[in-house]
């Protein structure tokens, strides 16, 4: 087993718990460079033996996108929209860790239980993407602010590369550029759309979205 | 001309003119790339059908590139769908210019996004890489968003945001679905080459793990069909539906949607071919597709806003066509005949209250109605359309609508059967109660007149022209491209569908 790979997805597991954990803003956009730092990691360990200059371009790319970019896009709009914390979410702090030890337990009994077996030394990698990927669901189901429902689909994000590198292994090139790209995108349209909704609403919770009924 | 150029050009031509209306200024300019963008793309895309459809499954860029009939058809549907709606928004933005309530940038907006959904569109369809297919409809998601939001409101605000953030985690949900069947393809024995080529996992089917391509599968359906607008998962939709311009909502209902209900399709032929699935994914596809149906009948009963009933009714529609491919057989055929009947009545009915809507100002079923008084030519399509939806007797949905009962019918199951026949009835009593009124009931006077230009005569002469005739007889080349498309979605050996998919 390799532990260099172990002690990484550790630090992401505990990385996603800190999330469901945070208020502020500030903190969980650091978490989130954080965990893209992890990622890029885990896509140049996954290519260990033979470093390809494919391989690491794409790490770095990664790295660049999701533990730089991303963050400092969203820090952008908070600071914008003049939002600093998640007030009053829908599922509290304590109870939010709660669920996550849960879906902790789930993410361990799932990742048991697939048959994957490209890497003889996957380790926790397979069960911390899963949970990676549930604790980005649990946050957008269970925030009001539009900006960390972003942050939650952001981690979901990060929880499938994770899983993409770790399983599959040699995801084609010009697939992992379209997906990268996507997430940009998708990162950008959001961020513009939430500051049309900071403007629109003087706020950006969620749950006063309720015109559309029916 | 070289045939496989064609494939590419259906992608780059379109995009391209999305990327020209970034930079043009002018004020009729953004119209006409919309106008050329639609009808280009229109041309290539139906004459990549036509190819196809004659002679056999193309392929180009070293296999990524691959149409073969079931994308084929769905080309075919996406240059009618694409091409009218390009040309219904180039008049319906014409009159938002004309009383100023469309400035020169978001028309530049509207053409830019416009293009790069049809070329996303296109794109999605000729990728034979899996992972390519899920990049295509994920970038629809995203350009789509701001078309929602063209005109800035707080209620067009809300819905592109759902619309946003629902899609595009259903999306990544996909997308961990088409990984799972990756790492499944990567792990058998001979692994092929590529692993997220939509031939080689195929070809690969008997040899993948059953147990993770369940998983999968799961993951896939909920991801695709959240896009497709299968209830329960369909809470953006009627929002979406409703806020976005006319023609946007006319391209959503008359083909993203179907879109969308492809990718679920392509991932049907290789469950049937892992050991001990055969069926499984299609018994799913019946869950939903009977979920949806009734979900959309019911609520349409309880819509005051037009726009808002046509897309309950978008997907009542769109289950019954995921029963049908769930049904598997007759049903398939039927469920892909009715897609294209769906797709025009729906294309059309969203068309008439658009220009309806612009003389009123609002969507509301009881002010909007008196239609027929309002514009003779639009009100009278708005009627035709909502008949269509209900497969009245001489529209070409009645015949696939029949089918679709039928193919039900010969599956024995008279608990599923009623249940269809019970939702469809409270759909024909809920829309036509509805389209009673928008016809001819007393509303408000409308706000202003509507010009009725040859454009408007001849979208509405065109789509009504093909309802009725479908509704008649349906042409032999028609038949086979179904009977074709239908073919790759329930292959009964996978192999030999490969085998001679190969030049």
């Amino acid at each position: 087993m390799d532990t260099l790979l172990d002690r990484l997805m550790l630090l992401l597991i505990l990385s996603d718990l800190t999330m469901l954990a945070l208020r502020r803003f500030s903190a969980a956009l650091g978490l989130l460079a954080l965990q893209g730092g992890l990622l890029a990691a885990l896509a140049l360990a996954a290519h260990q033996p033979d470093f390809t200059g494919r391989a690491v371009l794409l790490a770095l790319m990664g790295l660049v996108l999701r533990g730089v970019l991303f963050p400092w896009l969203l820090r952008r709009t908070a600071r914008r929209a003049g939002i600093v914390e998640e007030r009053r979410p829908f599922v509290g702090f304590v109870p939010s860790l709660l669920a996550g030890i849960g879906l902790l337990a789930a993410a361990m009994a799932i990742g048991a239980r697939l048959p994957i077996g490209a890497l003889p030394t996957l380790g926790l990698v397979v069960p911390a993407s899963l949970f990676t990927v549930f604790t980005g669901v649990f946050l957008v189901v269970a925030r009001r602010k539009a900006l960390s429902q972003c942050v939650g689909y952001l981690v979901l994000d990060n929880g499938i590369y994770g899983f993409g590198v770790a399983t599959v292994g040699n995801i084609p090139a010009l697939v992992e550029l379209g997906t990268l790209l996507d997430a940009l995108v998708a990162v950008l349209v959001m961020a513009i759309a939430m500051y049309r909704l900071s403007e629109e609403f003087d706020h950006m919770n969620t749950d006063q979205l309720d015109t559309l009924r029916g | 001309m070289n045939a496989e150029l064609l494939l590419w050009l259906a992608v780059l031509a379109p995009a391209t003119l999305a990327l020209t209306a970034v930079f043009v200024r002018g004020v009729r300019l953004p119209l006409a790339i919309v106008a050329a963008g639609s009808s280009v793309a229109a041309i290539l895309n139906a004459l990549i059908a036509i190819f196809v459809l004659s002679r056999g499954p193309l392929l180009a860029g070293a296999g990524w590139l691959r149409v073969d009939a079931l994308s084929a058809y769905h080309l075919a549907l996406l240059a009618l769908v694409g091409g009218g709606s390009g040309l219904y928004a180039v008049v319906y933005l014409a009159e938002e210019q004309r009383h100023g309530t469309l400035t020169i940038g978001q028309a530049r907006t509207f053409a830019g996004l416009w293009c790069g959904t049809l070329a996303a569109l296109a794109f999605l369809l000729v990728s034979n890489n899996l992972g390519l297919m899920w990049v295509g409809l994920e970038t629809t998601t995203l350009l789509t968003a701001f078309l929602i939001a063209l005109h800035v409101s707080r209620e067009s605000l809300e819905a592109m945001w759902k619309y946003l953030l629902i899609c595009s985690v259903a999306i990544a949900f996909a997308f961990m679905g088409t990984l799972l069947a990756a790492a499944a393809a990567t792990t058998t024995h001979g692994a092929p080459a590529h692993a997220l080529f939509w031939t080689d996992l195929l070809a690969a089917a008997p040899r993948l793990n059953p147990a993770l391509m369940r998983t999968a599968f799961l993951f896939l359906v909920v991801g695709y069909g959240t896009k497709a607008g299968l209830a329960p998962m369909h809470n953006w939709l009627p929002d979406a539906h409703s806020q976005a311009p006319a023609p946007v909502s006319a391209l959503f209902s008359g083909f993203m949607l179907n879109a969308a209900l492809y990718c679920t399709l392509r991932f049907i032929p290789v469950m049937n071919g892992v050991p001990g699935c055969a069926g499984w994914a299609q018994s799913l596809l019946v869950g939903f597709g009977i979920i949806s149906l009734l979900v959309g009948a019911g609520f349409i009963l309880f819509q005051r806003d037009a726009k808002r009933m046509l897309a309950y009714c978008s997907v009542e529609h769109i289950g019954l066509i995921a029963l049908g491919a769930g049904v598997g057989g007759l049903g398939t055929v039927a469920a892909l005949l009715h897609s294209l009947n769906h797709s025009l009545a729906k294309g059309l009915a969203f068309f008439a209250i658009g220009r309806l809507g612009q003389a009123h100002g609002t969507h509301e079923i009881a002010r909007v109605a008196g239609a027929v008084r309002t514009s003779r030519v639009w009100g009278v399509a708005l009627l035709a359309s909502c008949l269509a939806l209900v497969g009245a007797a001489p529209f070409a949905t009645f015949l696939s609508e029949l089918l679709l009962i039928k193919a039900v019918f010969d599956t024995g199951r008279t608990l599923l059967f009623l249940t269809v026949l019970a939702a469809l009835g409270l759909a024909f009593v809920g829309l036509m109660r509805h389209a009673i009124r928008l016809a001819w009931a007393r509303g408000d006077e409308p706000q202003r007149q509507i010009t009725v230009g040859s454009a408007d005569v001849a979208l509405v002469g065109l789509a009504l022209a093909i309802l009725l005739v479908l509704g008649v007889i349906i042409p032999t080349p028609l038949r086979q491209a179904v009977e074709a498309a239908a073919g790759i979605v329930g292959a009964a050996s996978p192999t030999a569908l490969v085998a001679g998919a190969r030049p």
